[in-house]
């Protein structure tokens, strides 16, 4: 049983405050922090020690990880239950198709997949630098000022933490051109920013792998309808006002969608993984394709540094075994992801979607139960306004729970800020203190305070609560895109451990199916044979 | 009269030929550069009726010669004008502050005069730097196709001048264009500055008002040129500047409304008024664009078009933010090549684009034809008046015809077997 040897290790360092483990080794951050790239990684505040990364490595080998890494990026059908390769990677290997690139470049993909992926990038880059010039032009012939992704999960999350991530490097326009999301299928988002913009001037990008996802394609008809009800019933007025990104082409053509406005991704790309490809469109049209390529380049990079970093140096490696660790051995089931930088708003949701979506899953890839628990309850906000929020069950409440706290070093030196430079680097120092102030209260607890304060109890911090802190340099496309692939492997090697398969979502399936039911009952008022509830419910509707 | 006259504009060129040509001793100064090889060589860089006769004229009786930038005025100059592109701010400035330091410790009293389209304030400020004269505003208002007729006749004088003795010698040297009656209007610098952005910024909304109501017209199905005829006969409004068309360009109208305009964002205010006028200008330089996108449903890319004009307006070979050059990009964008002529801008596009594909230059109106799916009229010159529409039918592609300027009759022009469309007809 390969956890035995752990179980003991756990049971020891458990009895541990994090403020004695402290107090203990002056040099435990030099011991427990990494820096790859432009990434630091300190574990430090983690309620182990050298010993335990020494231990959970060999979990990590009896796990046969590195066979898993392997075939991973050797484009084997890792995703067992769909039969297909997982090759997220493959999207952001460097361009080799000219001869001096090519040299040295560590060789990722096969050449045909890397030249498809290009092709594939420079058709963006074509339809990006087009939108930028105020030359894409709508049925009216006047200019697209406004540009509305609609998608949902993947198609969603991933293009608009992007955009808003990175939204100081946006490219200014001539015509001020905007970037918008939609993915509620209640029709709410939607109807509101219908109302805002003008059908002539507004393109939509259709975004959906499979081009069958319910929610995409009703925003989508109603976005069609409200064109044509003021522009008229063209296919010139599709022709114009839509792009697609799908993997079904016939699909897409069906639609109505011009063929210059197609484009594709590939059935190898899960949808929780695919920002990288054309679906990252909407980030791309955002900060111009060069900006997206950075971002390309530091996944790559990461790509690398997992592929090759023996396991201790090993980034997205040590955040998986420190995950493992705190799920399995300490027994903490809720993790927290506390970016300290507004402009990672969106990265909580990210990453529910990329972690719970992956590894919310308890059957084996042999197809047995697992036998231990996998994917903790993960949930976050922009880390300032969480203090004024859950942090007070962080602190004081009953569950144990780990954190991410994610911060930039540096920030608002960029030539957008020149004018309010000044004001805007004292908050980011402001953002700067409460984050590591937190993170050592967390873990200290009253140690953190100072001596010989006696406090009634329910003044009182117990600490031990185990964070990770993930600096960068600063929060650029190249940093975002290498903390992201950080992630992405995070969750692969945590599903080695767990001996899942992260790649498929059987769990998200049959509730579409039964909507379908349920919207016939609901609509023409079939009788089928439901729950209790579920009829009481329905009736209660169908009277309104 | 001894002045100095520095700049390369036009409006450098027309103040110091004028001037020469009233009996004044004038040095036009600029840098090193095309501007000042032509003058050296007897010729104007910009053509305005009869100012080519009568540079060359000043410069064979000796009344005029180029000199350089930095090169310290003669003793007896008392009057310099400053007659700078408004991007040219900081060379103005150098200038000056040269001249302050050349000129110091001189008794006699000498005068600056301001004449460039910088933002207001600005004369206010180059005093400062100028503390052995005085600094005055003199906002210019040639027309360009007209510039010398308009300097020697001037309408009006706006000076800018809180100098009793700086105006008397500024009078001393406009006498010989202001007898008739006196055209100056003495105000503060400032107010003279505001005055010339307030005034080309109504010309600029009359017409963008004009263009506004044309794109109405369009889908009322009402032709704009009754209209306008039945608005220009209310006197209280007058028939000038009504004209719709496919958007104003040029170094005056334009540049002098969007240095209103930075002027006013600058100071937090901004003229919202402004702003939309200015919008609805650009918008109004695709028009053409968007009724040819329409008439061939979408499906521009591999046609041909022929522009007739690309200078701001007739009578000069300027190009600067002209219709043409939104037009270019967009046709281009769509994979459309373009067959241009006109009188006097060609060498400009050439200068401005340099060779490619799809920009053809052609010395004759015909040759920019042939072949075309479409014949688009930017400028008015006269020359394009009344084309040979039989001949035109021959050597284009498809019979369709874009007037930007609503110069022709539509009726006349279908019944030539062309499809016509104007702006707002």
């Amino acid at each position: 049983m390969k956890w035995h040897q752990l179980k003991t290790h756990a049971e020891t360092l458990s009895q541990r405050h994090l403020a004695e483990l402290f107090a203990e080794d002056p040099e435990r951050f030099t011991r427990l922090h990494r820096r790859v790239g432009p990434l630091l990684l300190d574990l430090s505040k983690q309620r182990l020690t050298e010993d335990t990364l020494v231990q959970l490595s060999a979990l990590a080998d009896t796990s046969d990880l590195r066979g898993w890494i392997d075939r991973m990026f050797a484009g084997d059908e890792v995703n067992c239950t769909e039969h297909r390769a997982a090759m997220h990677w493959a999207l952001r290997v460097p361009d080799t198709r000219n001869a001096d690139n090519a040299a040295g470049a560590p060789e990722l993909a096969p050449p045909e997949i890397r030249d498809a992926v290009h092709a594939e990038l420079d058709r963006m880059a074509h339809i990006v630098d087009k939108l930028q010039a105020g030359q894409w032009r709508g049925f009216t012939g006047e200019v697209i000022t406004d540009v509305v992704n609609i998608g949902v999960g993947g198609s969603d999350l991933g293009p608009l933490m992007v955009s808003r991530a990175l939204e100081d490097f946006a490219v200014p326009t001539p015509q001020n051109l905007q970037v918008h999301f939609v993915s509620s299928m209640d029709g709410s988002q939607v109807s509101h920013l219908l109302r805002q913009l003008r059908p002539q001037s507004t393109l939509f990008i259709i975004s959906s792998k499979s081009f069958t996802t319910v929610d995409t394609l009703y925003n989508a008809e109603t976005a069609r309808n409200w064109l044509t009800r003021a522009l008229g019933e063209d296919p010139a007025v599709t022709r114009c006002h839509f792009l697609a990104v799908s993997s079904a082409v016939d699909k897409v053509a069906a639609w109505g969608i011009a063929e210059e406005n197609r484009l594709t991704l590939w059935d190898w790309v899960g949808g929780r993984y695919s920002l990288w490809s054309a679906i990252g469109l909407p980030a791309a049209i955002r900060i111009g394709m060069p900006r997206f390529r950075e971002l390309l380049a530091g996944a790559h990079f990461m790509d690398v540094h997992f592929r090759d970093a023996p396991w201790r140096e090993n980034l997205p490696v040590l955040m998986a075994l420190t995950g493992v660790w705190n799920t399995n051995l300490l027994g903490i089931h809720g993790h927290a992801i506390l970016p300290y930088d507004g402009r990672l708003k969106y990265l909580p949701s990210y990453l529910e979607q990329l972690e719970m979506e992956s590894n919310g899953k308890s059957v084996t890839r042999d197809g047995d139960p697992v036998t231990t628990r996998t994917c903790p309850i993960l949930w976050g906000d922009v880390g300032p306004n969480a203090q004024h929020a859950f942090y007070q069950l962080l602190h004081q409440g009953t569950e144990a729970v780990t954190c991410d706290f994610i911060a930039p070093a540096l920030r608002y030196h960029e030539a957008v800020h020149t004018a309010a430079a000044q004001e805007l680097v004292g908050q980011h120092e402001l953002a700067l203190a409460n984050c590591l102030a937190q993170s050592r209260l967390l873990a200290l607890g009253e140690a953190a305070l100072p001596e010989g304060e006696q406090m009634p109890f329910y003044k009182r911090y117990r600490g031990n609560q185990p964070s990770t802190t993930l600096m960068m340099d600063e929060l650029t496309p190249y940093s975002l895109g290498a903390m992201l692939a950080a992630y992405e492997h995070k969750v692969f090697a945590q599903a080695v451990l767990w001996e899942i398969n992260p790649f498929d979502q059987w769990g998200v399936e049959m509730g579409k199916k039964i909507a379908t039911d349920t919207l016939l009952a609901l609509r023409d008022g079939e009788t089928v044979a439901m729950d209790a509830s579920t009829e009481g419910l329905l009736a209660y509707i169908r009277k309104r | 009269m001894h002045l100095n006259v520095y700049g390369d504009t036009l409006c450098a060129l027309v103040t110091a030929t004028a001037m020469a040509s009233s009996g004044h001793q004038v040095v036009l100064r600029s840098a090193a550069g095309a501007f000042a090889e032509a003058l050296q060589g007897g010729e104007s860089l910009y053509r305005e009726p009869g100012l080519a006769k009568l540079l060359k004229e000043q410069l064979d009786a000796g009344r005029l010669r180029w000199g350089a930038l930095d090169e310290p005025p003669a003793p007896e100059v008392r009057a310099l004008f400053m007659a700078f592109e408004q991007a040219d701010e900081p060379v103005a400035r150098d200038v000056l502050l040269r001249l302050a330091e050349q000129m110091a410790g001189r008794t006699a009293p000498s005068v600056v005069i301001n004449q460039s389209a910088f933002p207001v304030g600005t004369t206010e400020e180059l005093q400062m730097l100028f503390p052995v004269g005085s600094v005055v505003c003199l906002p210019e208002f040639l027309q360009e196709g007209a510039a010398v007729q308009s300097f020697v006749r001037p309408a009006r004088l706006l000076l800018g001048c809180d100098n009793e003795r700086a105006e008397l010698l500024v009078r001393e040297v406009f006498r010989p264009f202001n007898r008739l009656s006196d055209h100056f209007l003495v105000m503060r610098p400032r107010e003279a500055e505001f005055a010339k952005l307030a005034i080309t910024g109504m010309l600029a909304t009359r017409v963008s008002f004009m263009n506004d109501m044309a794109n109405l017209a369009d889908t009322l199905g009402v032709d704009i040129e009754q209209v306008r005829r039945g608005v220009g006969s209310d006197p209280r409004i007058g028939e000038a500047y009504l004209y719709p068309g496919c958007g104003f360009g040029g170094p005056g109208l334009s540049q002098n409304v969007i240095s209103l305009s930075d002027t006013l964002a600058a100071s937090g205010v901004g003229s919202e008024l402004l702003t939309q006028v200015l919008r609805i200008n650009e918008r109004q330089k695709e028009v053409m664009f968007r009724k040819l996108w329409r008439h061939y449903d979408t499906a521009l890319s591999g046609r041909v078009v022929a522009v007739w004009g690309a200078a701001f307006k007739p009578g000069t070979g300027r190009i600067d933010n002209a219709p043409i050059l939104k037009l270019l990009e967009a046709l281009w964008a769509q994979g459309v090549t373009v067959r241009v002529h006109d009188p006097e801008a060609l060498p400009a596009l050439r200068e401005t684009y340099g060779a490619r594909d799809d920009l053809i230059l052609c010395d004759e109106p015909y040759l920019a034809a042939e072949g075309a799916d479409a014949l688009m009229l930017v400028t008015e010159w006269k020359a394009y008046w009344s084309p040979d529409f039989e001949r035109l039918s021959k050597i284009m592609r498809a019979p369709l015809i874009l007037d930007g300027r609503n110069i022709y009759d539509p009726a006349f022009v279908r019944q030539s077997g062309f499809t016509y469309y104007g702006v707002g007809r």
